[in-house]
């Protein structure tokens, strides 16, 4: 079980990284129009 | 797109440069004008000039050195217009990226500032045949709530999995470090979510309070202070903790806010796309001729030449000419009214007739329609008005702190500090109005989404609440219960081929009525000669070789009379230019207009015929032309059911009582306030009020603007005056009565819902209170509950739609 001590660190940093990835998604404008390319998809 | 032969191998008829050239090729040429190509002296002007200032628009400079714009783009009728100036406008030198929304009509703009400009880009996305409009938006819309919401989500998934192995090692005795680790971890996580993500709530119980208001944002702020404050020293002493519910408070908080300020920024923007209209070319007379630029390079002082047909790019004053404006954008009055020298002129305003030399006043963002455009931008981004749970956020949270004072004092009386404190803390958690606050938002965003698509938008969440109190529909006549545009009801197809041929040039609205009526029964046009207009009497030419005349025959009528032969008559013809040719009273057409003087109006006596006729025989022809402003198609189901729900449905003019009447029997109205004067509206309004009744009016011109502001509810015809929008709380985002209708349906829907929630989720938190002041709870019980009370105000939120749909059916 002392594994989990040394995974749960691990397990959180691995989760902080996807958690930079969405930061870095959202301040490049990922998420600004949320509206149209769910359309767009359908028109191309 | 782009270059391509027409099909039908014309003669002289090579490539287009683009498909507007092509679609105005087909035009001309289906109008029998293929003469313009040959007698063109010259190509049309077009605004030439690259230096243009976009100044008014916002433009944030990036991190990268490049530049970030926003545009809006008219003219997007299908996504592949959006695709071709995606593409186009990308492959300009410069241009990083180009997204283009076909939802909004906004161009998102991203360019280097050494290689070009907005004014070229602009220019480019002009050459494509689409108008680009200035906007005074921000390119971006604010991203810190999306960011705050993702964190916290993640940060509370994380802490719920770890609270999960807490709660389950209750069964199994867990070893103290692993707790220990768990618990730490968890307040690590959770304590940018309470810092930074929870700021929101933080600055606006600071602000309420600032202002002696007490909102919901207090006890949410509350909450959290005690979650994150219980966590931090239960975290240090090794107790049990409520960080879990602290993640999920948070992020559904969070949730909530946005889909509210989503929706509202839709009909924010919905309402400044209809509003910002200004032609993006004028003819500038300068020293050595007259220039076409950029209406954004017009400066004041400037003088401007205004042909018939053409739309003012800036604001002025007449200096010489006279001619004949339509100001329907500003008043909303689609007749238009004479203008000469010294009289005012507005951007966006239309000259059908004559021609003007105008002196720039103001341009850009100084204009009238300018104004009113970011008027209403300013409207949308004014602050949220309280909510029913607001209302009751003080008493709320004076309880919350009195029930918690009594349960310390009493677990200290009856039992040790320790329990008390635990038990304390537990009513502050269970009390904290997770779902109490998004019982509001959620519903009300749901019920303006319900409304919105189905052409009715709101600006506010109380506007649309407000429906469900409203007990009179004051509807206008012209523009609202009708279409505000003439259309020919009854005439004879060969008098309205030779009417319609004489009239083909001209843009004033009973012209254009007919030849768009011939255009719809197929009548070909005949070729006219020696067209004149006679001021104040009609029109006169020949057609056939027989010498026509057009005359007002009535309010609402137009004759047609042969007047002998070319040769023998020339009419001197004096040219009017302002005023000529007016019906009066037009739009108030008299008693029946049904079938009067309609001999041939089935399609048995069609074109072919009618064009067969010549000479003598097609003096049959004369007759008389009778033309009204229809009532929209869907005005008389709309307003059935609107009386059917119990709401006294009122047609309010200025018009004589006998056109109202005519106009109420057709839309089936009963009561009518005929001649209402403008000013006289609104002090009609105001009685209704104070006589204990709550009235909604719809409206589309200038002066119904003080009408739609007393109002308890004013909703205006987006077809309609720019100044109407401004004043009202909703638009209707077509060209049809029936969202009203439609809103009245979400509004009870929405209003159903969020007292349903607010019930639920009081019924919820006393419940939980007393269990909490009880000491039945403890940190998992408070985890299980918080989100089964806000997932049932979400469900609530979600049968909005399904509960308007379930009303249209049946």
């Amino acid at each position: 079980m002392d594994a989990i001590l040394f995974l749960l660190p691990l397990a959180v940093a691995l989760g902080a990284v996807f958690a930079i990835m969405f930061v870095v998604a959202a301040a490049r404008g990922q998420f600004d129009d949320l509206d149209d390319p769910p359309e767009r998809i359908l028109r191309d | 797109m782009g270059a391509g032969a027409v099909a039908g191998g014309e003669a002289n008829v090579g490539t287009f440069c683009c498909a507007g050239c092509e679609a105005a090729w087909e035009i001309i040429h289906g109008a029998g004008l293929e003469r313009y190509y040959r007698e063109r002296t010259e190509y049309a002007p077009r605004p030439g000039g690259h230096a243009g200032a976009w100044n008014a628009v916002p433009v944030a400079d990036l991190d990268d050195g490049t530049c970030e714009a926003r545009l809006m783009v008219d003219g997007l009728r299908c996504a592949s217009c959006v695709w071709v100036v995606e593409r186009v406008v990308e492959a300009s030198p410069g241009v990083t990226q180009a997204h283009v929304s076909y939802a909004t009509g906004r161009a998102t703009l991203r360019w280097d500032p050494a290689t070009t400009s907005l004014a070229d880009l602009a220019a480019r996305i002009g050459t494509l045949g689409y108008v680009p409009r200035a906007l005074g938006e921000e390119s971006r819309p604010d991203r810190g709530l999306i960011l705050r919401l993702g964190i916290a989500a993640f940060a509370a998934m994380n802490v719920m999995l770890l609270h999960a192995s807490i709660y389950t090692g209750w069964l199994d005795v867990m070893d103290d470090r692993y707790l220990q680790l768990f618990r730490w971890t968890s307040l690590a996580l959770m304590t940018p979510v309470a810092i930074w993500c929870a700021s929101p709530f933080f600055a606006g119980a600071i602000g309420g309070l600032r202002n002696g208001v007490l909102h919901m944002d207090v006890p949410i702020a509350l909450g959290v202070v005690i979650l994150y404050g219980h966590g931090v020293i239960a975290t240090l002493m090794n107790h049990e903790t409520y960080l879990d519910s602290l993640g999920m408070l948070v992020a559904l908080l969070l949730a909530g806010r946005m889909l509210e300020q989503r929706g509202r920024r839709r009909a924010a923007e919905a309402a400044v796309s209809l509003a910002a209209s200004v032609p993006h070319a004028a003819r500038r007379s300068t020293d050595t001729g007259v220039e076409t630029v950029p209406s954004s390079e017009l400066c004041v002082g400037d003088t401007l030449e205004v042909g018939p047909g053409e739309e003012l790019a800036a604001d002025g004053i007449v200096v010489r000419g006279r001619g004949l404006l339509r100001r329907a954008l500003l008043t909303g009055e689609a007749e238009p009214v004479g203008v000469e020298g010294g009289d005012h002129v507005e951007a966006g305003t239309v000259l059908v007739d004559g021609s003007v030399q105008v002196r720039v006043l103001a341009v850009g963002t100084e204009t009238v329609l300018s104004r009113m455009a970011s008027q209403l931008q300013d409207a949308a981004d004014r602050s949220v008005q309280p909510t029913a749970a607001d209302r009751i956020a003080p008493m709320f949270t004076a309880a919350t702190l009195v029930v918690a004072a009594l349960t310390f004092a009493g677990w200290v009386y009856f039992s040790t500090l320790n329990n008390a404190v635990a038990a304390t803390v537990a009513v502050l958690v269970v009390a904290c109005p997770c779902a109490l606050a998004l019982s509001h938002p959620l519903a009300a965003a749901a019920g303006l989404g319900a409304a919105a698509r189905r052409g009715l938008l709101f600006r506010s969440t109380d506007a649309l609440l407000a429906l469900n109190d409203v007990d009179t529909v004051a509807l206008d006549k012209t523009g609202t219960v009708t279409e505000g545009a003439l259309a020919v009801t009854a005439a004879a197809d060969a008098t309205l081929r030779v009417a319609a041929g004489l009239e083909r040039h001209s843009i004033h609205p009973i012209a254009r009525a007919m030849v768009a009526e011939a255009a719809l029964r197929g009548i070909p046009l005949p070729t006219a000669t020696q067209v004149r207009e006679i001021a104040g009497v009609g029109m006169a030419g020949v057609v056939d070789g027989v010498h026509w005349t057009l005359r007002s025959g009535g309010p609402g009528v137009v004759e047609l009379r042969a007047s002998g032969d070319a040769a023998a008559s020339r009419v001197a013809g004096a040219f009017g230019v302002a005023g000529a040719f007016r019906v009066a009273g037009a739009t108030s057409a008299t008693g029946a207009t049904s079938a009067t003087g309609a001999t041939a109006t089935g399609t048995s006596a069609t074109g072919t015929s009618a064009t067969g006729t010549s000479g003598a025989s097609a003096t049959s022809a004369a007759g008389r032309i009778h033309l009204s402003d229809a009532v929209r198609d869907d005005a008389r189901a709309t307003i059935g059911a609107l009386r059917a729900q119990g709401l006294d449905v009122v047609l309010i003019t200025g018009d004589h009582e006998h056109a109202a009447n005519r106009i109420a029997r057709e839309a089936g109205i009963a009561t009518v306030a005929a001649g209402v004067l403008p000013d006289a509206k609104a002090d009609w309004v105001r009685r209704r009020r104070d006589a204990g009744g709550r009235v909604l009016v719809a409206g589309d011109g200038l002066n119904d603007g003080p009408a739609l502001a007393a109002a308890d509810v004013g909703v205006a015809m987006a077809t309609g005056a720019a100044s109407s929008v401004l004043v009202a709380d909703g638009v209707i985002s077509s060209s049809a009565l029936a969202p009203l209708l439609a809103g009245f349906r979400s509004a009870r829907a929405c209003r159903t819902v969020i007292d349903g929630n607010l019930r639920r989720s009081l019924v919820y938190n006393v419940a939980a209170v007393a269990a909490a002041a009880a000491g039945f709870i403890n940190p998992l019980i408070a985890a299980v509950l918080m989100p089964l009370s806000s997932g049932i105000v979400i469900y609530g939120a979600y049968r909005v739609e399904g509960m308007v749909q379930a009303e249209e059916s049946g």
